[in-house]
């Protein structure tokens, strides 16, 4: 019959029209995350050797690690620096690193009001004199 | 008496007796005043409408709408008009000056001008012409000559194409409108707007003219230029139609014409056949003005309706459809309608 299909499209969206809304009012409703979903990354330093594994696994080179060596003679963290402007989230980083020291976290916002601040420090220490005898520098 | 009517006699009262202005000075301010009070109003609800619009696309959508700006985002409109405002007014270099920047403010006065015949409520009306209906279709056909003005004056093919193909489809659509509001006019042997309203204080015109209200709504959407029968703008896929060079205020000017217009064929609607001011179920204590006013949104609410559930038509399917189907059928209204007139004749002698 000619117009039924009108009626039905007409009646389909007038019961859309009274139905609960199905929109997430994000900021004030926070969503939930599925398990395993990877947001940004985060480092443990206690765990980090300054092997430089992620640095040579980030296909866009957005890693860069500055090292040092303490007093007995062991190579040390000094600043890991990701610029998170280029950062694919591809996570090779965390599957090269063999402590386990570099990990993906929940954290999705990761909108920045200056391009400067896309450049993430994870990590940063000062070594003292003592410790300062040779630095090493992996881009 | 409306109190309105009261306020306007106490007004008037007060400016002749009170400061002793001449009787046809004040008759004059009061009639400026009151043309003033209904662009205002027209505007008034030009914002209700906007955020309606978006409200109830969000709606259909099963989207929440805007909701930051005060209660269910309703101040979302100060911030859009100050936007629209400070918008740079760009003008083609090309473009037809004087035609380019008439045409907006053509398509504005029309809008503006039908509103001198509709009545809100008992004598609530700027001039309650005797030929009111028929002044409606022509000030409704002279819009068409602004699209026209827009298309031609930006000097751009794709504006002209656009402006042609509204002035086709306008003008097609104005005679099954025409026709469909003769049944009415036939019924009660009037063309004034209020002897319309209160020839339905019984039965509404939309019970034995359900044939003409279906043209008459259908016809209604195409020329005031609404999805599903928005061909002149057709925003997704045809680049903007005729007002595509427009900028800033001018365009806006264009939106603010386009839903001033959709008020206006609601008003007409709500008074040709759903019994305009006459209250339902005999609820004589809420004013008549109140009831039109529910009249006319509910017919925004059908309009509204329509647009967020049909997609667009092709332009030939539309003119097929204006021509070949809401014509007939409106002149099939036509004699029904007066055969039903002489049986009528026939039996009450």
């Amino acid at each position: 019959m000619y117009g039924t299909g009108l009626l039905k499209g007409l009646s389909i969206t007038i019961r859309h029209f009274f139905e609960k809304k199905i929109t997430q009012q994000y900021p004030e409703e926070r969503p939930v995350l599925p398990k395993r979903f990877r947001g940004s990354f985060n480092l443990t330093p206690e765990k980090c050797t300054a092997c430089g594994l992620c640095v040579k696994a980030c296909p866009n080179d957005i890693i860069s690690i500055d090292t040092f060596r303490d007093e007995n003679n062991k190579r040390k963290l000094s600043k890991y620096r990701m610029n998170m402007a280029s950062c694919l989230y591809c996570g090779f980083c965390v599957e090269a690193c063999p402590q386990g020291a570099l990990y993906t976290t929940q954290e999705f916002e990761n909108t920045v009001y200056f391009r400067q601040d896309l450049d993430r420090v994870l990590y940063e220490y000062e070594p003292t004199a003592q410790e300062n005898r040779e630095e090493g520098s992996e881009a | 008496m409306d109190i309105f009517l009261v306020w306007v006699d106490i007004f008037r009262n007060w400016l002749t007796a009170g400061i002793g202005v001449p009787a046809l000075a004040a008759e004059i301010f009061i009639k400026i005043i009151l043309v003033l009070i209904v662009i205002v109003f027209v505007c008034c609800n030009l914002i209700v409408l906007v955020w309606l619009e978006r409200k109830f696309s969000a709606f259909y959508a099963m989207r929440r709408g805007p909701n930051r700006l005060g209660p269910a985002g309703f101040f979302q409109f100060p911030v859009d008009i100050v936007k629209m405002l400070a918008k740079e007014d760009i003008i083609p270099k090309a473009a037809d000056l004087p035609v380019f920047k008439t045409a907006s403010i053509c398509a504005f006065i029309t809008a503006i001008l039908a509103w001198a015949v509709i009545p809100l409520g008992k004598g609530l009306v700027l001039e309650d012409l005797n030929i009111g209906i028929f002044y409606f279709i022509a000030i409704g056909s002279t819009g068409t000559i602004a699209f026209i003005m827009a298309g031609f004056g930006s000097n751009n093919k794709y504006s002209l194409l656009g402006g042609m193909r509204t002035a086709a489809q306008m003008i097609s659509y104005e005679i099954p409108m025409a026709f469909s509001l003769l049944g009415v006019v036939m019924l009660t042997g009037s063309l004034n707007l209020s002897d319309i309203n209160d020839a339905q204080r019984n039965v509404w015109f939309v019970f034995p003219q359900i044939l003409a209200f279906l043209c008459y709504f259908i016809s209604s959407i195409a020329e005031t230029n609404r999805a599903p029968l928005d061909l002149s703008e057709g925003e997704q896929e045809l680049v903007a139609g005729y007002f595509l060079e427009y900028s800033g205020i001018r365009y806006s000017l264009f939106m603010v014409a386009e839903y001033a217009h959709l008020v206006a064929v609601s008003a007409i609607a709500s008074i040709m056949f759903l019994g305009g001011w006459n209250p339902l179920f005999g609820l004589t204590f809420i004013p008549g003005f109140v009831w039109m006013m529910l009249k006319i949104y509910f017919m925004i609410f059908l309009f509204m309706w329509m647009r967020w559930t049909f997609p667009r038509v092709r332009i030939e399917n539309l003119m097929h459809f204006g021509w070949k189907v809401l014509i007939p059928v409106s002149l099939l209204n036509i004699f029904l309608t007066s055969i039903g007139l002489y049986v009528f004749q026939a039996i009450t002698g």
